[in-house]
């Protein structure tokens, strides 16, 4: 069992309310403990699946997507979470979030958006606000942050949702969900750091949050949704889409190449027998 | 006897598709022969030539020197190469050709059909009887072929040539076909890549084999997504391996050094091009042997092999699987565009049996990292059983928890670098040629061993004294693979595709061995016999002091 006085998050950080959360839902589901694989790359979020009770690979700085994505094709019988901070999935492994969702597997994406570099002590993430200042963006962040949801939506993943780490029981539903559905999932949770965030705080994210009741079943609809920003942020399932089909994949784990398979290969292909 | 050819035209002009149309009839003849190109980086234009050279006995190099034959597509083959016709050589103009390709549409109202006529001239030329030839053709293609043979009888050159076919039941192999097969016969069942000359191949060849086999390809969107795709899949349970050149690797190397720390097996092949940067695409060179035994971060071991022999290239691919697996490290697998593009010819039997991949049944109480008198924790994947598989790119403790206890950080480190003395023990040791008394010996790894033999056997003829020996795998390397050939008393000649002469520097560093001369070579072209032989000759005259 994990011990919470190994945990190395500062006290009152949102990602011990997401672990709370995480470890409720785990319990909950109808599938084995020894069935769900947990990746991530580096930063606070990244230690996430350290804190759970799961097989785990916690890889390197933005690449959980590519190892998630490697596991699932392996294995498509074990249920595959990514997860990250923003500045890992979407910045370090940004390529990674565009392409994994593009593969039509059966993954689940979480994030931790703190909108801030927590594990290096505070540079902007590509999620940080525009003209927010911090120690490598001392005149004010110049740059547009990127829109994960929108973004998600736009590359074809069939399930996104946005859960805050204020509200448990609500972000509790959304990830079961997520896990869940058969298809990319993908779940951007606004996660306040109380050590690097003075202005993405509990009360700042309180003041703006609502649900959405109707997840739009449209997808220009749900991109609309999705882009809003500011005095008002959706929270809950943004957009999904049943009827989209995940790859088929093949078996390859439980039928390991044998002898026969290469004498069939050798007798019909490239190589030439004679 | 033997007979060369060379078959030169832009791009698009059906020199490749010569080549493979002479070289498929050729050994479906049973004829001996040796195959390579050279082409640049682009789909049409510019100047690409195909070398095959035809024998009564196994070939696996270039000679060098000139040709017997030149096919001059156009003007550019004529002016680059006709220099180097022998002088009783056959020429095939571009004008003759022209004529060919107008007949041709004449007679058979398709001007395609002049290559099949061409390569019928050709096998006119080395006596290929037409009734064997016609049993082993496909009729549709044999009118065009005996097309060509009457072309040569036209221009005198039937026969001018005869070459015995004397090749027994035998593959044919260009050398990414045998590492994608080797990785097959290695129980390998996922590949992730990004395409990139000259590890291309590879990829083609794993993805068609997975339409059939239990096997996945995935193409990634980029390097880096593939090595870490591909250490997922390990990961889960699968053998697993990526293919690239020394660009695309550079861009895997934090993963290279990922495997290192979570100890998972992964395969790496890398096709070797003339850098740095993009470099010449589409040629060949040695410079990458430093970038992977240097490659990623920390201190992890590895095993890096560099066959030079189509067979060995099956078996160190097949190897490295295991390798991989036992030892819980990355493996690679190092080539060249040269080796990859050159086809040979395969006499001996292919191992066809898979070896099963090998875990452990474990409950709760299992650790990935668990320290073990082995010096090995014990691999087991997720899902199976009711262990979970924890593993971390941080440093750990037993258990695959990230850890910050330094006292834990030494016996991890000590588990990892320990497995380097079972390395050495496992090593394969180089391959000797020629006579153990011979006071020069040739050393060379990769690609240019069979070069380097025929060398040998053309100075030997000569009674120059010479013998060669060949590391097939060039790390690590141990005291007990050189110990039986008394280098410290040899003339020794490092031959190495490069500038830099990288292995000569390993030798130097693994054994305090110095090499009397290196021979480079790094304009981007494979070394044939011709130039190893006298540039041997030359550092072995008496006038020559270095
Ligand atoms: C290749 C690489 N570059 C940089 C780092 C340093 N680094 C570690 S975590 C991190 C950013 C963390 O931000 P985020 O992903 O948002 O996670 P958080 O810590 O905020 O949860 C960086 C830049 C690294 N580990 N690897
Ligand atoms: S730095 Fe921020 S995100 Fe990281 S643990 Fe502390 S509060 Fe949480």
């Amino acid at each position: 069992m994990i011990k919470k006085t190994d945990i190395t998050w500062c006290p009152g950080c949102g990602n011990y309310a997401i672990r709370d959360v995480l470890e409720k839902v785990l319990h909950e589901l109808p599938i084995p403990r020894k069935d769900i694989a947990f990746t991530s790359g580096i930063g606070q979020a990244a230690k996430m699946p350290q804190y759970l009770e799961v097989n785990y690979f916690n890889g390197l700085h933005g690449r959980s997507l590519p190892l998630a994505v490697g596991i699932k094709l392996a294995r498509p019988d074990l249920t595959v979470v990514s997860y990250s901070g923003d500045g890992c999935l979407y910045g370090e492994g940004g390529n990674h979030f565009i392409h994994a969702i593009r593969r039509r597997l059966d993954l689940t994406i979480i994030t931790s958006d703190n909108q801030i570099y927590g594990l290096t002590k505070g540079q902007s993430s590509p999620t940080t606000d525009f003209g927010v200042k911090n120690a490598l963006d001392p005149r004010g962040n110049e740059n547009i942050p990127l829109n994960p949801l929108s973004l998600a939506i736009n590359m074809g993943a069939p399930f996104v949702a946005r859960g805050y780490a204020g509200d448990k029981d609500h972000l509790g539903g959304i990830i079961r969900e997520a896990i869940l559905f058969k298809g990319t999932a993908v779940v951007d949770i606004l996660q306040p750091c109380v050590s690097f965030n003075n202005i993405n705080t509990y009360q700042w994210y309180h003041k703006r949050v609502f649900k959405v009741d109707n997840t739009p079943a449209d997808r220009y609809e749900a991109m609309k949704l999705a882009e809003q920003w500011g005095d008002k942020i959706p929270i809950g399932i943004i957009y999904r889409d049943d009827k989209a089909e995940c790859r088929e994949l093949a078996k390859i784990f439980r039928e390991p190449l044998t002898e026969a398979d290469i004498r069939e290969h050798l007798a019909m292909k490239c190589v030439m027998m004679r | 006897m033997e007979f060369s050819v060379l078959i030169g035209g832009e791009a698009g002009l059906g020199a490749f598709s010569m080549e493979l149309e002479l070289t498929d009839i050729l050994s479906r003849l049973n004829y001996y022969f040796f195959a390579t190109k050279n082409y640049m980086s682009r789909v049409r234009g510019g100047h690409n030539f195909h070398m095959i050279r035809i024998a009564d006995h196994s070939v696996h190099a270039l000679t060098g020197g000139s040709w017997d034959m030149i096919v001059a597509l156009d003007e550019e083959t004529e002016i680059r190469h006709r220099v180097h016709l022998y002088d009783k050589g056959l020429y095939l103009s571009p004008t003759l050709i022209g004529e060919v390709a107008r007949e041709a549409r004449e007679e058979f109202h398709d001007v395609t059909v002049s290559n099949t006529i061409l390569v019928g001239v050709i096998l006119a030329i080395i006596d290929v009887d037409t009734e064997r030839l016609a049993a082993v053709t496909e009729s549709n293609k044999l009118k065009y072929l005996r097309r060509g043979f009457k072309y040569a009888g036209q221009w005198e050159m039937a026969g001018i040539f005869p070459i015995p076919s004397k090749a027994g039941c035998h593959y044919i192999f260009d050398g990414n076909k045998a590492i994608a097969l080797g990785s097959l016969l290695g129980g390998c069942q996922f590949m992730a890549g990004y395409p990139m000359t000259p590890a291309t191949s590879i990829m083609h060849y794993f993805a068609t084999a997975a339409m059939s086999l239990p096997a996945h390809f995935e193409q990634a969107e980029d390097e880096i997504s593939a090595i870490n795709m591909a250490l997922g899949a390990s990961y889960a349970g699968v053998r697993s391996m990526v293919a690239t050149a020394g660009g695309g690797f550079a861009l895997m190397q934090e993963a290279v050094s990922l495997a290192g720390m979570t100890e998972t097996p992964i395969v790496i092949v890398v096709g070797q091009r003339p850098g740095p940067a993009t470099g010449l695409p589409t040629r060949t060179e040695q410079g990458d042997l430093n970038l992977v035994l240097y490659a990623g971060h920390g201190e992890f071991p590895r095993i890096v092999f560099a066959p030079g022999t189509i067979g060995e290239a099956i078996d160190v691919t097949r190897k490295s699987f295991e390798l991989a697996d036992r030892y819980q490290i990355p493996v690679f697998v190092l080539t060249d565009q040269y080796f990859a593009d050159s086809v040979q010819l395969m006499e001996e039997d292919l191992p066809v049996s898979v070896p099963a991949r090998e875990y452990g049944i474990f409950d709760r109480a299992y650790q990935r990292y668990a320290l073990m008198e082995t010096g090995i924790s014990p691999l087991t994947f997720p899902g199976l059983f009711d262990a979970m598989v924890r593993v971390d790119s941080d440093e750990h403790d037993e258990s695959g928890t990230i850890t910050e206890d330094l006292d834990l950080r030494i016996r991890m480190v000590d588990k990892r670098l320990g497995k380097m003395t079972l390395l050495k023990k496992d090593a394969i040791p180089p391959t000797f040629y020629g006579d153990s008394e011979a006071g020069t010996i040739l050393i060379s790894w990769g690609s240019n061993r069979l070069i380097v033999e025929e060398a040998v056997d053309k100075l030997v003829a000569e009674r120059i004294e010479a013998s060669a020996l060949h590391f097939g795998q060039v790390y690590p390397l141990s005291n007990d693979m050189i110990a039986p050939y008394q280098l410290e008393s040899k003339t020794i000649i490092c031959v190495e595709n490069n500038g830099g002469a990288q292995f000569a520097c390993l030798l130097k560093k693994e054994f305090g061995l110095h090499a009397t001369h290196n021979i480079l070579k790094y304009n981007g072209e494979c070394f044939t016999v011709e130039e190893i032989y006298s540039r041997v000759k030359l550092l072995l005259s008496p006038e020559v002091e270095e």
